[in-house]
């Protein structure tokens, strides 16, 4: 019987080798370019006709990012709008890595943590350094809590510190952890369903709706890797 | 844990590098500006359609104030007319009193002076019906006979003592 966690086994494509390190393109590697694919056709295809009342496909185009338009306007200012392709690029590719990975037999490349931490470090560095940038050394009062008594600064401000410095891997645990889980949750279930015979019709029911739980949880994670994205790009242009 | 297998990671990296980066730029040049273009070509038809509403608005608004204007204004004429009217009725109503009131005075002064005139033809009639009956009466009476001239001159001069 296959283990549940063979679904995440990277399998190599297309060989590369490159200096004695694997660069392979993998199952992975080709789950994100149809990712990349299906986001460009929907957001092309939508806005072929450029209508003035939408149709139903640039409707989801307009609805897309006008969510992502104002998530960024909420949380970050009117200034984060500076970022709006990458913040769209990011929920976009998140969404649909975690959608597609629904799909019996795809993978889900948002279920490795080395795919969410290298994006949650790189929101970290992007969003550290346009603080820098924008408020130079002033930037570090962010660690400072407005209103607390100077009194319990040593105590307060490396506590500040660590908490930023957590934050890729809460980001990218959260996405990494949901993923995992629900995948394997479901091939267990599935599992389950496949030895029990006819009295598997128990475990169907119960993947039925963790298939529901699994689209809500899909839309949902990509939706706080990005909100997070744009509260840590609020700290970094408006400080507090 | 195949998500633990580190070996996997140089590639796993490189490809999001590629796959994210190829996204980017695609909705940077193309998606985004895209989308943009057409909820701003919305924005504008709304605002511009908002525009034409509030002008179309503001030019009823002086149309009917100039309405309003043009009521007051014919309304205040009207009103000039009727005093000038009033005015000018009641000077023509003076003028005919005045006329009649003259043309009343002069029928007096008429009927007045042929009163005179009849008093005066009817006491010179007198004086000479006075003078023959005193012509008569002298010769019936002392049988003298006076002539006309001597009687008139009687008759006046007791006329004048009369009076």
């Amino acid at each position: 019987m296959a283990s549940p966690l063979d679904q995440f086994i990277i399998k190599p494509i297309i060989p590369i080798e490159i200096a004695g390190a694997d660069l392979s393109f993998t199952n992975s590697a080709l789950w994100m370019a149809i990712s990349v694919a299906a986001i460009y056709t929907l957001v092309m295809l939508g806005t072929r006709q450029a209508a003035l009342v939408p149709g139903r496909l640039q409707s989801v185009v307009e609805l897309s990012y006008e969510f992502v338009a104002s998530m960024i306007r909420d949380n970050a200012g009117r200034e984060g709008m500076k970022y709006f392709p990458i913040i769209f690029s990011l929920f976009m590719f998140i969404l649909f890595g975690n959608m597609l990975g629904m799909i019996p037999g795809s993978f889900t490349f948002t279920s490795h943590i080395i795919v969410t931490f290298f994006m949650a470090a790189c929101v970290f560095v992007t969003v550290t350094v346009i603080g820098f940038m924008k408020h130079g050394l002033h930037f570090l009062t962010l660690f400072t809590p407005p209103g607390a008594p100077k009194a319990i600064w040593p105590l307060l401000v490396p506590v500040e510190i660590l908490s930023y410095c957590v934050r890729p891997i809460s980001l990218s645990v959260r996405l990494f952890c949901n993923m995992l889980a629900g995948l394997t949750m479901m091939k267990v279930f599935a599992t389950f369903a496949v030895a029990l015979g006819i009295f598997g019709f128990a475990p169907l029911l119960i993947i039925i709706a963790l298939t529901g739980l699994k689209i809500l949880v899909a839309f949902l994670q990509a939706y706080i890797f990005t909100v997070l994205t744009c509260v840590y790009l609020h700290d970094s242009l408006h400080l507090h | 844990m195949p998500q633990l297998d580190g070996s996997t990671f140089p590639s796993q990296v490189l490809w999001l590098v590629v796959a994210f980066g190829v996204l980017t730029w695609l909705m940077a040049t193309r998606g985004v500006p895209r989308v943009a273009d057409i909820l701003e070509t919305r924005q504008d038809r709304i605002a511009a359609d908002l525009d034409r509403a509030q002008a179309l608005r503001t030019e009823a608004e002086k149309a009917m104030q100039e309405q309003q204007a043009m009521i007051a204004d014919a309304q205040a004429r009207a009103r000039t007319a009727l005093l000038v009217a009033q005015e000018k009725s009641a000077a023509e109503a003076a003028r005919r009193e005045r006329e009649l009131e003259e043309s009343l005075q002069h029928q007096l002064k008429e009927a007045e002076a042929r009163i005179q005139a009849a008093r005066t033809q009817a006491l010179s009639e007198l004086e000479a019906v006075a003078t023959e009956v005193s012509r008569a009466a002298s010769g019936h009476l002392l049988g003298l006979d006076i002539s006309a001239e001597e009687a008139a001159q009687a008759v006046a001069s007791a006329r004048q003592g009369a009076q």
